[in-house]
């Protein structure tokens, strides 16, 4: 009984988190009417439909203070006039909180503990305020409400970026077209797994036919194909539109551009553009640096646009389009640009010789840690992280970053990305100049490999780890490295589980885990047993990510090379 | 402002930025034939030709992406012989094919010259490692001969000549396909 409530609950949420994800759209939307002049009531009418709906659900949910909260916006929409003025930015303004609570209790639903002190704290409030914004005179107690409704409020407004991050635990929604796709290459696979096992029947009672081979051939080309089919589709569920994280920017920058006195328009271009939703939520941050950038040392004063003949209302455009298979991000201001000299000079302080570098050169030392813009273009402080940061996010999504700016006319960023990925955490490692990726998972521990650790019997190396003997081998010599290197040699092992077996990894140095992106190796590498894909690090290079289980395994049977060397590792040894 | 945005990002380490007119010329009419797919297929065929050693080969531009510079190629324990590792393209990671021992030539290392033409394959991408890119051949169908017997290049379908020179003609596939005559035939052979 309560899984089948967990399960409503979770439905409640999927389907009403956007809506009111789409009210706060439609709010930004309702703004911008007012200001052109534009015609606001089809706007307030979606608006109120959306809150209806949001009302509708909780309620069938008996999730009372949601629906207590929709219904006061509701009323505070029915106030809502198509013309502005100053009661009409109170209201909008109560919408706007009254919308990002929505968002809070929604998701709170997911863990069943929805506030109803905070909510009842705004129906007052916003209640107090209706009042206020018809009647002149407001009421002393609905006053009184006012403070510590706000109070109420403040923690769950704070962040409205939390509430549509993705941790990967999402659910995708999946169109009845495609379900019905999938369920026919189901089909299809089952149709070629009966034909096959048919065959493998004929041969086990030893009745071959020399056709056989060929329809085996055919079977086993077509199987390839619906499973790859399959494994497409599949992909496509995962992708969501990158409007849905360009959207979440029309608030941050209404707020940026408040708390600073601009006027800042947000252009989103190509928000139809279907990309991985592990990769629109790693984009997040990134995106918010360098919109952040764009308005702290890129949007001038009012004054200074005026000054050099540009319209008041600043621009920033978040674009999206395909090119090539990959996904193309734009970031754009018509801001004053990047300042090249001061990057250079920046750069020259730090030792750098920027004499030779060309103008594009120079662009892109922004990207380079310690010259972030913060710090090079003016003082308007950056928040922690660099562009550098930022550049190796990009990376680690397997895409790539680069800006051009022109002086006074404004500065682009452009974000190539793969349409989608898989997220994987995994240690990196190195054995003779080359570099290998071991995903975390089957990593017990890392530890400096002393002799006095290693012994060797029989030509079997062991590492004592934690008063347990490990069969070890040096990864060099696993992994067919071209160094010199012997295994007593390697100042680091790795120790491994995979199953029930364990195995130890001589090598020459690791790094910290991180998470990086899984790439399949194409059909001609299958014979590599030991890699079970790639992945591209953030300077662009290739690293294999091991397979642990078949590694682990050939740990459990590798010998000591059968040459003098076991002497030396005898004598080696001898010591402990 | 719209108008830069749309603008690729020029110059990762795999563009062409750096005018090799030839590569350009190879991109256009790639992206020529793409509108127009029919427009191949009649009686004038286009190669894409490169050299390994002395030899020039050519393979049909419709099977051709792109050409790079030879990148950092990474191993990949075990791999078999005809692949010498795999290269990040762009964050895509293509197996980078040994094209020399393919065609049964001796293996030799990457210099400045060589190139990756990265060719589709059935939907399948390859990157094939060769000494350096020639040019567009454009010839008449009318004009290519059977390969003679003992033509150096294996999978050779066809030859066309230009001027003195002899240019092989195969295709991306037959380069790829396991040659179980590989191993019996000597690799020297090209030394003679």
């Amino acid at each position: 009984m309560e899984e089948l409530f967990a399960s409503l609950v979770k439905d409640f949420v999927d389907e009403t988190a956007p809506i009111a994800q789409e009210v706060g759209g439609l709010l930004l939307k309702l703004e911008g009417a007012w200001g052109t002049g534009g015609d606001a009531k089809p706007i307030v009418r979606a608006i109120r439909g959306g809150l209806h709906t949001i009302k509708g659900n909780s309620a069938m949910m008996g999730l009372g203070p949601i629906e207590r909260v929709a219904h006061v916006l509701e009323d505070v929409c029915a106030q809502v006039e198509p013309r502005p003025s100053r009661e009409q930015t109170l209201l909008i303004q109560l919408l706007f909180e009254g919308c990002d609570l929505l968002g809070v209790l929604i998701q709170a639903a997911l863990a069943g503990s929805v506030d109803a002190t905070s909510a009842d704290a705004f129906v007052l409030r916003a209640r107090a305020s209706m009042d206020d914004a018809t009647l002149p005179k407001a009421m002393p107690d609905s006053v009184e409400a006012s403070p510590r409704a706000e109070a109420a409020l403040a923690p769950p407004s704070a962040e409205p970026s939390n509430v549509a991050s993705d941790d990967g635990r999402g659910t995708a929604r999946i169109a009845d077209r495609d379900v019905d796709d999938l369920l026919e290459l189901a089909g299809e696979t089952i149709v070629g797994q009966t034909q096959l096992a048919r065959m493998h029947g004929r041969l086990a009672r030893g009745q071959f036919e020399a056709s056989d081979i060929v329809l085996m051939d055919q079977l086993l080309t077509e199987l390839g194909r619906t499973t790859r089919e399959i494994r497409h589709k599949l992909l496509r569920v995962r992708l969501a539109p990158i409007a849905t994280l360009f959207r979440r920017f029309g608030r941050f920058l209404r707020d940026l551009a408040r708390e600073r006195g601009q006027v800042i328009e947000l252009v989103i271009e190509g928000g139809d553009t279907a990309v991985d939703r592990a990769i629109i939520s790693r984009l997040y941050e990134p995106l918010v640096h360098i919109v952040r950038n764009a308005v702290a040392h890129g949007i001038e004063s009012a004054d200074a646009r005026a000054a050099c003949g540009k319209p008041a209302k600043a621009q920033i455009l978040l674009s999206a389009r395909m090119r090539e298979g990959r996904v193309q991000v734009c970031v754009a201001d018509d801001g004053r640009g990047l300042d090249l000299r001061a990057i250079a000079a920046k750069a020259a302080a730090q030792g750098m010789d920027t004499s030779a570098l060309s103008e594009r050169d120079i662009q892109r030392l922004i990207f380079q840690s310690g010259l972030s813009t913060a710090a090079s273009v003016s003082n308007l402080a950056g928040r922690g992280v660099g562009l550098d940061v930022v550049a190796s996010v990009v990376q680690s999504l397997g895409g790539t970053i680069d800006v051009r700016g022109a002086s006074g006319r404004g500065t682009v960023f452009v974000l190539d990305l793969p349409v989608t990925v898989s997220l994987q955490k995994a240690l990196i490692f190195g054995v003779d100049s080359e570099t290998f990726a071991i995903p975390a998972g089957f990593i017990l521990d890392t530890m400096e490999s002393r002799e006095k650790n290693m012994q060797a019997i029989n030509r079997v190396l062991l590492v004592s780890w934690r008063g347990d003997f490990v069969r070890a081998v040096d990864a060099g010599r696993l992994l067919g490295c071209q160094g010199l290197a012997q295994a007593w040699a390697r100042p680091y092992a790795i120790i491994l589980q995979a199953g029930n077996k364990r195995g130890a990894l001589l090598v020459d140095w690791f790094s910290g885990v991180q998470e990086i992106v899984v790439k399949p190796l194409d059909a001609c590498l299958a014979s590599c047993r030991m890699v079970a894909g790639a992945t591209v690090l953030a300077q662009g290079r290739v690293v294999p990510i091991l397979d642990c289980v078949e590694v682990v395994r050939r740990t459990n049977v590798a010998l000591l090379p059968e040459s003098s060397n076991e002497a030396k590792v005898e004598a080696s040894y001898d010591v402990f | 402002m719209s108008s830069d945005a749309s603008q690729s990002p020029e110059a990762t380490e795999t563009s062409m930025a750096s005018a090799e007119p030839l590569l350009a010329f190879a991109d256009a009419l790639l992206a020529s034939s793409e509108c127009e797919p029919g427009r191949a297929a009649g009686e004038i065929r286009q190669y894409v030709t490169f050299f390994l050693r002395d030899d020039e080969i050519g393979i049909p531009i419709l099977q051709c992406r792109e050409i790079v510079r030879a990148l950092a190629i990474t191993r990949v324990p075990e791999a078999p012989d005809h692949v010498r590792g795999v290269v990040n393209l762009r964050g895509r990671v293509l197996p980078a094919v040994d094209t020399r021992k393919c065609l049964g030539y001796e293996t030799a290392p990457a210099t400045a010259r060589s190139r990756l033409l990265v060719v589709d394959v059935a939907g399948r991408d390859f990157a094939l490692l060769v000494d350096r890119v020639a040019r567009i051949l454009k010839v008449a169908v009318a004009d290519i001969a059977a390969p003679p017997e003992n033509a150096k290049v294996r999978t050779a379908v066809g030859v066309a000549r230009d001027g003195a020179s002899m240019i092989y003609l195969t295709d991306a596939e037959r380069i790829l396909r396991p040659q179980p005559a590989a191993e019996a035939q000597p690799t020297r052979s090209d030394e003679a």
